[in-house]
């Protein structure tokens, strides 16, 4: 056991992936941005200073206090309070939380359901591909966002705001993971058209191997890599797509807030002075989806089989 | 003969002056409110947006000046005939916008309408009866000697009766006041106003172009078309002003007055209102709030101070009553309550001291930052573990609910119709009553005859200062009940580009006389 996972890293540290990463140093950096981020949103209960889902803990007399170093600013608040008074230092690690759940959970679901469907449609063909394949051609033509509302508003309408308020985050995972999970399936679909044909499947079916063993253990492994590539980029899609919801007032609610919500809390002061309340969240914004982004964009160079080595 | 030519020059100056001052009327004005008009029958809604909609699209009897005196308008003058009978005489030749001239039968069915109105019956309450003399000349008769019997003439509005009577194509009676629904009057205007609703697309925009046959042809007005934009979002009504896309709004956000103030292009004005902001309480939905320890918690509970000085910006006064200095009412000895210890202790004393969960509810776009007052109020409570769940949502759908009484605290600001104490009590703090109308926006759903018992006599004292007395004491009591939740009286801001000179036709009613609006 212990020797298969040695020669396991052995193999990976031989690896061309490992072998790029290492000579690439925006790959570096944006890994330790990531890295960074995931673990203080992880770790936000401890790293936070106060817990800004806490009502009682917030006091309306410190509100709109700026960042430390300006004027009139409180060594207990280093990146300012926000219109309510909740410290934003602790809120934006909250925020930053619930923007990578949701980021993450909705690619989880959309991976699930995308694998799923593209597999079927692509190695079993004919009706079954046409009818999955028509179903993402209309889910597509209805943008994420439109549907995002509409279920959104109807869900708020019904569970009442305190009720939506706990599901919220289950919510916009739904949402976004079932709306968005045509363009993994789309993916998936082209890469078994292309695999189906080759000689070890031809060996499976001849060794008389069923059809879910043949699409989950040999085909499957075969088309990791575009999904891995477009699950990066739709992880950023998804933040994205979290913080606009919440921006317009359907996504997190108030009071717990996400990056989205929180840069919506501070948008009417953004030009009256109190810049920070939209500023400093909207830069980790920013950063988390543009850091998501660019080893999306460096793992396709990567895993491009055409690029490779070449 | 020079004498003669002279005269005969200003006589056709004078016929021609109505002409020239119509076809002055060519400025174009456009304008952003936080919200448009629900409805186009002034008699569905007592409300400010409506107000404002009245002053433009009608004419009272009397309005108020900017010093609290009256000044006539379709009234041309009135005189007491005993202590309970007012006589008015009706300005001639006034021509409503359909083409019927405004006579006392006008006068009479607008009464007979707000007497029917579930809105304004309450206010409408004192008068017993009206009688036309003729044509030009009707009596107004109270049942009691009433001392606010010229404040409350200011909202009479007369209305086309003519226009206003029959049926529709599908039977429908044309004069109904249906609350929140499609009624004739509810898309329907004819009014004797300086504008008239050329295009309306609810919450879009709403087009008036003035009306060639306005009455008032010594109104200094030059605007021919106004535009009214509904901007929901503060910062963005600022920067359609600053940027000159829009030459006129209201409200001016407290986060941006002194944005505003920095602009050259920009004139603001400023005054400190008489609108109470409060939280109603609501006793028939939670049993916690029949007891008067937790409704003092809840105050205790709530700090006025901060919520003035940081959400508004300093832009209002903490309020621990309702009546503004000034007022008849106003209790100098009352002040905001804000000892989060005693909060605790009061809940605890009331066996809450786990606390409970309620609804709240409250505009988002009505009164000068409300969905971030309610927040901060809902944070508060969550001090003496009340938890809260809040909903904010746009005026169109905050009053059908509030008529529900749809949750356990709802806002409300209240600006007294009659710039009198009485008026306050009269509708947010008495014994909810549908066939008087008494309590019609009272969402606490508190009740104490005693103390409306005292209100009904003021209304009858004329003696002054014992009125004062008898209303300082309601305060007082209404203080000790902690009947609701007061938080504070809003200022009033308004903006606009220069050379619209905006200042003369503003009040502290919130009524911008439009119709006399100067436009450079």
């Amino acid at each position: 056991m212990t020797t298969a996972t040695v020669s396991r890293w052995d193999r990976f540290r031989e690896s061309f992936f490992w072998y790029s990463f290492k000579r690439d140093k925006v790959a570096i950096l944006s890994t330790l941005v990531l890295v960074l981020m995931v673990f203080a949103a992880v770790f936000a209960p401890l790293l936070a200073p106060t817990d800004p889902y806490d009502l009682a803990q917030i006091n309306i007399m410190n509100s709109e206090l700026p960042p430390a170093g300006l004027d009139g600013s409180d060594p207990a608040f280093p990146l300012g309070t926000d219109a309510q008074g909740r410290d934003l230092l602790s809120t934006i690690l909250y925020g930053t939380r619930v923007s990578l759940l949701i980021g993450f959970g909705a690619v989880v679901l959309q991976a699930a359901l995308g694998i799923l469907f593209g597999l079927l449609a692509g190695y079993l063909g004919g009706k079954v591909d046409s009818i999955l394949m028509r179903i993402a051609d209309v889910q597509l033509s209805f943008s994420t966002l439109m549907v995002a509302i509409i279920v959104g508003a109807v869900f708020k309408a019904s569970f009442g705001n305190l009720m939506f308020g706990e599901i919220a985050i289950y919510m916009l995972i739904f949402i976004i993971g079932v709306a968005e999970w045509p363009q993994i399936a789309r993916t998936v679909r082209a890469s078994v058209l292309a695999e189906k044909k080759k000689e070890y499947v031809d060996a499976a079916k001849v060794m008389g191997f069923g059809t879910p063993r043949i699409m989950f253990r040999h085909i499957l492994p075969n088309t990791l890599s575009p999904i891995f590539v477009i699950a990066t980029v739709q992880i950023a899609n998804a933040i994205i797509s979290e913080a606009a919801l919440s921006f317009l007032g359907l996504g997190m609610p108030e009071t717990q807030p996400s990056l989205g919500s929180l840069i919506k809390s501070g948008f009417d002061y953004i030009q009256s002075g109190s810049w920070w309340i939209t500023l400093i969240p909207g830069l980790v914004l920013v950063v988390l989806v543009l850091v998501i982004n660019l080893l999306g964009d460096w793992s396709r160079d990567v895993m491009n089989p055409r690029l490779y080595k070449g | 003969m020079k004498k003669l030519l002279t005269a005969v020059v200003g006589s056709m100056a004078l016929a021609s002056a109505p002409l020239a001052v119509s076809a002055e009327a060519n400025k174009e004005l456009k304008m952003a409110f936080d919200s448009d008009p629900v409805t186009l029958d002034i008699h569905e809604q007592l409300s400010g947006g409506i107000m404002q909609l009245s002053h433009m699209t009608f004419d009272p009897l009397l309005r108020w000046t900017k010093d609290l005196g009256f000044e006539p308008r379709l009234a041309e003058s009135w005189e007491r005939i005993d202590d309970k009978t007012m006589r008015f005489k009706l300005r001639e030749g006034v021509k409503f916008h359909s083409g019927n001239e405004l006579t006392s039968a006008d006068v009479k069915f607008t009464f007979d309408r707000l007497k029917q109105s579930q809105d304004y019956k309450a206010i409408f309450k004192p008068f017993s009866s009206i009688n036309i003399i003729d044509d030009y000349t009707f009596e107004l008769v109270t049942s009691e000697p009433y001392p606010l019997l010229l404040n409350t003439a200011t909202y009479i509005f007369p209305m086309d009766s003519e226009f206003y009577s029959g049926k529709t194509e599908d039977g429908k009676d044309k004069s109904a006041i249906v609350k929140h629904g499609n009624s004739y009057a509810s898309e329907h205007l004819s009014g004797t106003g300086p504008y008239v609703v050329t295009e309306r697309q609810q919450g879009v925009r709403v087009e008036f172009e003035r009306f060639d046959d306005y009455w008032d042809t010594e109104s200094p007005g030059n605007v021919g078309k106004i535009v009214l934009t509904p901007i929901k979002e503060n910062n963005t009504r600022v920067s359609a002003l600053l940027s000159g896309g829009v030459d006129f709004i209201a409200p001016v956000p407290p986060t941006d007055l002194k944005r505003i103030k920095r602009d050259d292009n920009a004139n603001l004005v400023t005054m400190s209102g008489t609108r109470i902001i409060l939280f109603h309480m609501n006793q028939d939905r939670v049993e916690a709030f029949k007891n008067p320890k937790v409704r003092e918690a809840i105050t205790y509970a709530i700090n006025q101070e901060g919520i003035a000085a940081k959400i508004m910006k300093g832009f209002a006064t903490p309020a621990a009553q309702m009546s503004p200095a000034g007022y008849q009412g106003h209790n100098e000895s009352l002040e905001p309550r804000f000892d989060v210890a005693k909060a605790q202790q009061l809940m605890k004393e009331a066996g809450y001291e786990d606390g409970f969960t309620i609804t709240m509810m409250a505009p988002n776009n009505r009164y000068v930052n409300d969905d971030k007052i309610a927040q901060a109020v809902a944070a508060m409570l969550a001090r003496i573990n009340i938890k809260v769940d809040l909903k904010t949502l746009p005026k169109a759908q905050y009053w059908p609910e509030y008529d529900n009484r749809a949750a356990d605290m709802m806002m409300i600001g209240w600006h007294a119709d009659t710039e009198d104490s009485a008026n306050f009590y009269e509708f947010l703090t008495f014994c909810p009553d549908e066939d008087t109308g008494a309590g019609q926006y009272n969402a606490g759903n508190y009740c104490n005859p005693e103390i409306d018992a005292l209100v009904d006599k003021a209304n009858v004292e004329t003696d002054l200062d014992k009125r004062a007395a008898m209303l300082k004491e309601v305060e007082q009591r209404l203080y000790d009940d902690a009947a609701f939740v007061p938080l504070h009286w809003q200022d009033l801001a308004w903006a606009s580009r220069k050379g619209v000179q905006i200042e003369p036709i503003l009040n502290v009613m919130n009524f911008p006389y439009l119709g006399d609006l100067v436009v450079e």
